[in-house]
């Protein structure tokens, strides 16, 4: 195969420093490859380098060579003629990389031209959106005319495909497609870019934080940490056997949907910035492997085996040790057997105007009990924890917090309400926004013990406590959350979420906005907090690997009913429902079958 | 894991982001020349008849009208006053007003807007349509109509002005207090159980509050303008006190003798809005900057 994209040394930076760092990569005509890595690494920068749409401010250097052109070095106006026709990009977020004024059909055919360069006619186009749209599995052409906010996530990620195809082009890169989707409408995205793929023997670069997703459709991986390129090889080979210690520690900390594990081997601290990492191995910080010749300076990819390149030096030494092996544990049983549950839900309900949120779910929660709740989104879940904690009001049903009626949070005494937030708290998903950005962490924390800790010494001890409880030192009272990593406020928030030391904690989505190697550590701590202190959790996520591992049962939402519940591991061993089992084989395996595409 | 491997790997990429901001948002030219004026007219404001060459007051019958010379720098107007010392001494009725007015409506607009934003309901119509009552009141006249008819002068303006400004600050503030209300850090106050009262001022405020600021800056700038043109219409102050608006007033027959008395208050209040106005928007982008997250 002959090198159709061929980037050497290219170096990213802004005003405040290094971004990538002498980065290479190879693409071939037909080839997948995929750019991993967590948040800060550079993948999507690098991905936006390639085509010259780097943000002002940013620059890149080096060489990227496409079909025997050197894009850094073509004009802006030779670049606008290449993007779109040979090499296409399609973004994150299907939500905002539509225009919302614009109806759908003129988004898909803006760009495409006659033989004779001229814009299309009217019937022309319309007949090119609807047959553009077939491709990316729309058939009815009556979605042409519809703007963006009338459509779903998936159908604008599938329009949104459908425009960057539009002109034909030999390269796609596809910046995380399907992260801001439900797994099942993921899964329906890949194939369909496989399947495109496929039909025109188009080139895709694949940019994800996600490895089972990359295991799963690509055929060569490059592992991006801040900045730097770690390690590439094969998505067979990677999967395998790691050969770098950073590729291991995200293989252990993510957790595998087939089995539980006993613990999660989480990478300590987070991802620091390229700029604050130069001059040394990027994960040396964080490395268990570390030794003096990796802070020496920063080592180069160097090839190990055919196609197989390593950026660690001592990967002689420590190879043995990268093995990747999660031993299965015993499954969670629900202990509690016998004790009164501290929250029991009956027929609830809830209506938004004629919509149904919620729609009769009855479950129960008992003490030091982990009962997990999975459904996609608009499934209803986040609405039900809402509900839980007063704020939302059920509009049918009952929602009893130890034997007291607390359907109606605004009916209860001020007592009442008191013992039912001792009983129940939450922990929020989005780490950025569930902190006060204008006050300190301490000040957060000492306002959540306000009602059981009296006098300002009382107060300080426990919110060191609370740190304390969470795994950060006192010092981080003093501090804003402008100053914290994502995992660190997650923390934070589950500190708050303890103040009152409930007997229930309801997780909404709480790790699914950190990267995988930090999501390990809140994992980890939850499973603690329920040993040291017997915490409950009503465990909500759309992540059924993440489910296995910390929830003894498991109720599966979807339209606002429960369509099924049971013990976690018989749930997931053998799914009952239908819908549970679209569910399990929505979640990417590195299998061929996977992404073939599904018989009409 | 560790809490210190956590805090040397965050705070590396943090501190780059603030240094970022540091190099763009700086102090221009422009800011530091607004600041220094700022300062000047509220020294002026605050010790004026110390630093004032002469007398604001004391008149000269027998020099009269008189340009520009080494004993007075701006002239004399036609009673033989200093044109220097009455726009040093006339800082303090030009910031004193702005700066109640600005301070009043302020404390109005975000008692109305943040109870208002916060609780919804009957509350936040009331409120509104208040808010929409008197913003569709035309300020600057009612002002006019008001203390012609009734009289007080200066302290009845600037009274006036505050209620007739504060809808400004609490539209602002209701706005910025609906979007702060759903963020999750206010619900997860609530579901710990902190009461509304203490949720509102403790908790939210502190997030709206650079917005709220910032308008003040803009309600003075205005009112500066809106008291000068009160005391040009003879409406403000008593008459012979050092003004701004009042000396525009005064000089209008004194223009070809001469120019300075009405150029050098002009100029005063122009530079002093203008710059209140700059400083206002420095202050606003530093406040915000401040608990910014992504």
């Amino acid at each position: 195969m002959s090198g159709l994209l061929e980037v050497r040394g290219l170096h990213i930076a802004s005003a405040a420093g290094t971004i990538v760092d002498r980065l290479d990569l190879d693409l071939a005509a037909g080839e997948t490859i995929g750019i991993v890595g967590e948040s800060g690494s550079g993948k999507s920068l690098t991905a936006k380098a390639v085509i010259g749409l780097l943000p002002p401010g940013v620059d890149a250097t080096g060489s990227v060579r496409f079909d025997e052109r050197e894009l850094l070095a073509t004009s802006e106006r030779q670049l606008r003629r290449l993007r779109g026709a040979e090499i296409a990009l399609m973004l994150q977020d299907p939500f905002t990389m539509l225009s919302p004024l614009m109806r759908v059909g003129r988004q898909i055919t803006e760009t495409i031209r006659d033989e004779d360069g001229r814009r299309l006619s009217r019937s022309a186009a319309r007949v090119e959106a609807a047959s553009r749209l077939a491709e990316v599995g729309i058939h009815d052409p009556a979605v042409a005319d519809r703007y963006p906010y009338q459509l779903s996530g998936g159908m604008r990620q599938r329009v949104g495909l459908a425009a960057a195809l539009a002109s034909d082009p030999r390269v796609l890169i596809a910046d995380e497609p399907s992260t801001a989707l439900d797994v099942t409408t993921q899964r329906e995205i890949l194939r369909l870019i496989r399947s495109t793929q496929d039909r025109r023997g188009m080139s895709v670069i694949l940019v994800t934080h996600d490895l089972r997703v990359a295991f799963s459709f690509c055929e060569r991986i490059y592992v991006l940490y801040a900045g730097a390129l770690l390690e590439t090889a094969t998505a067979q080979a990677l999967e395998d056997q790691p050969l770098h210690p950073y590729t291991h520690g995200l293989l252990t900390s993510e957790p595998p949907l087939s089995r539980r594990v006993a613990k999660l081997e989480a990478i300590p601290g987070s991802v620091p910035a390229a700029e604050a990492v130069l001059g040394e191995c990027a994960f040396a910080p964080r490395c268990a492997w570390v030794e003096s010749v990796c802070r020496a300076e920063r080592p180069a990819l160097r090839e190990i085996a055919p196609q197989r390149l390593t950026a660690c030096r001592r990967i002689d030494a420590i190879a043995p040790e990268l093995v990747v092996s999660l031993p299965p544990a015993a499954a969670r049983v629900a202990a509690a057997n016998g004790m009164e549950p501290v929250v029991r839900i009956r027929d609830l309900a809830k209506s938004f105007g004629a919509t149904y949120a919620l729609d009769g779910v009855s479950l129960d929660i008992a003490p030091g009990a982990s009962v997990g709740l999975v459904g996609e989104s608009g499934s209803g879940k986040t609405t039900l924890a809402r509900c839980l904690v007063g704020l939302e009001r059920p509009t049918g049903g009952v929602v009893e917090i130890d034997g007291t009626d607390v359907t109606d949070y605004d009916a209860l005494s001020a007592r009442e309400r008191d013992e039912a937030r001792r009983a129940v708290q939450i922990v929020f998903q989005d780490p950025y926004s569930t902190l006060n950005p204008a006050r300190t962490v301490g000040f957060t924390l000492s306002e959540a013990v306000r009602r059981s800790a009296a006098g300002r010494a009382e107060r300080s001890r426990s919110v060191t406590e609370l740190l304390e409880l969470v795994g950060l030192s006192r010092s981080f009272a003093a501090r804003k959350p402008a100053a914290l990593s994502g995992g660190e406020r997650q923390r934070v928030a589950i500190a708050r979420s303890l103040a009152l030391r409930p007997k229930i904690l309801i997780c909404d989505e709480p790790v699914s906005a950190l990267d995988v190697s930090v999501q390990a550590q809140i994992l980890n701590l939850l499973g603690e907090l329920n040993e040291r202190l017997g915490l409950g959790y009503l465990f909500i996520t759309h992540d059924l690997a993440v489910v296995r591992q910390v929830t003894e049962t498991l109720h599966v939402l979807h339209d606002g009913r429960v369509v099924e519940s049971g013990p976690t591991e018989q749930i997931l061993g053998a799914p009952a429902h239908a819908y549970t089992r679209s569910l399990i084989a929505s979640v990417p395996q590195s299998n061929a079958t996977w992404l073939a595409p599904v018989a009409p | 894991m560790t809490a210190s491997a956590a805090t040397g790997a965050s705070a590396g990429p943090r501190r780059f982001l603030l240094r970022g901001h540091a190099v763009r948002r700086g102090l221009s030219p422009l800011v530091v020349a607004a600041l220094l004026i700022v300062v000047a007219v509220i020294v002026c404001a605050i010790a004026g008849p110390a630093i004032a060459p002469h007398d604001p007051n004391a008149q000269d019958l027998a020099t009269g009208i008189s340009g520009p010379s080494s004993e007075h720098w701006l002239g004399t107007d036609d009673l033989g006053r200093d044109v220097l010392s009455r726009t040093i001494v006339g800082a303090r009725t030009a910031v004193v007003g702005p700066l109640l007015v600005a301070l009043g409506a302020m404390l109005i607009g975000n008692l109305l807007g943040l109870l208002a934003g916060y609780r919804g309901g009957t509350l936040d119509t009331l409120v509104s349509r208040y808010a929409d009552l008197v913003y569709a009141l035309p300020a600057l006249l009612v002002a006019i109509v008001v203390v012609g008819v009734v009289g007080g002068g200066y302290f009845v303006a600037v009274a006036l002005l505050v209620v007739l400004y504060s809808p400004v600050d609490t539209r602002l503030v209701r706005s910025a207090t609906l979007v702060q209300r759903s963020q999750p850090y206010v619900e997860a106050a609530r579901v710990s159980g902190i009461p509304s009262r203490r949720i509102i001022f403790a908790h939210l405020w502190p997030n709206v509050l650079p917005i709220a600021v910032a308008n003040a800056f803009l309600t003075f700038a205005f009112s500066i303008v809106s008291l000068a043109a009160l005391s040009f219409l003879g409406l403000g102050v008593g008459p012979g006190t050092a003004d701004w608006g009042r000396m525009l007033s005064d000089s209008r027959t004194l223009l070809f003798d001469n120019e300075w008395t009405a150029l050098a208050p002009g100029i005063a209040l122009v530079l002093t809005a203008a710059s209140v106005n700059v400083v206002g928007d420095w202050v606003f982008e530093r406040l915000s900057d401040r608990g910014r997250v992504r």
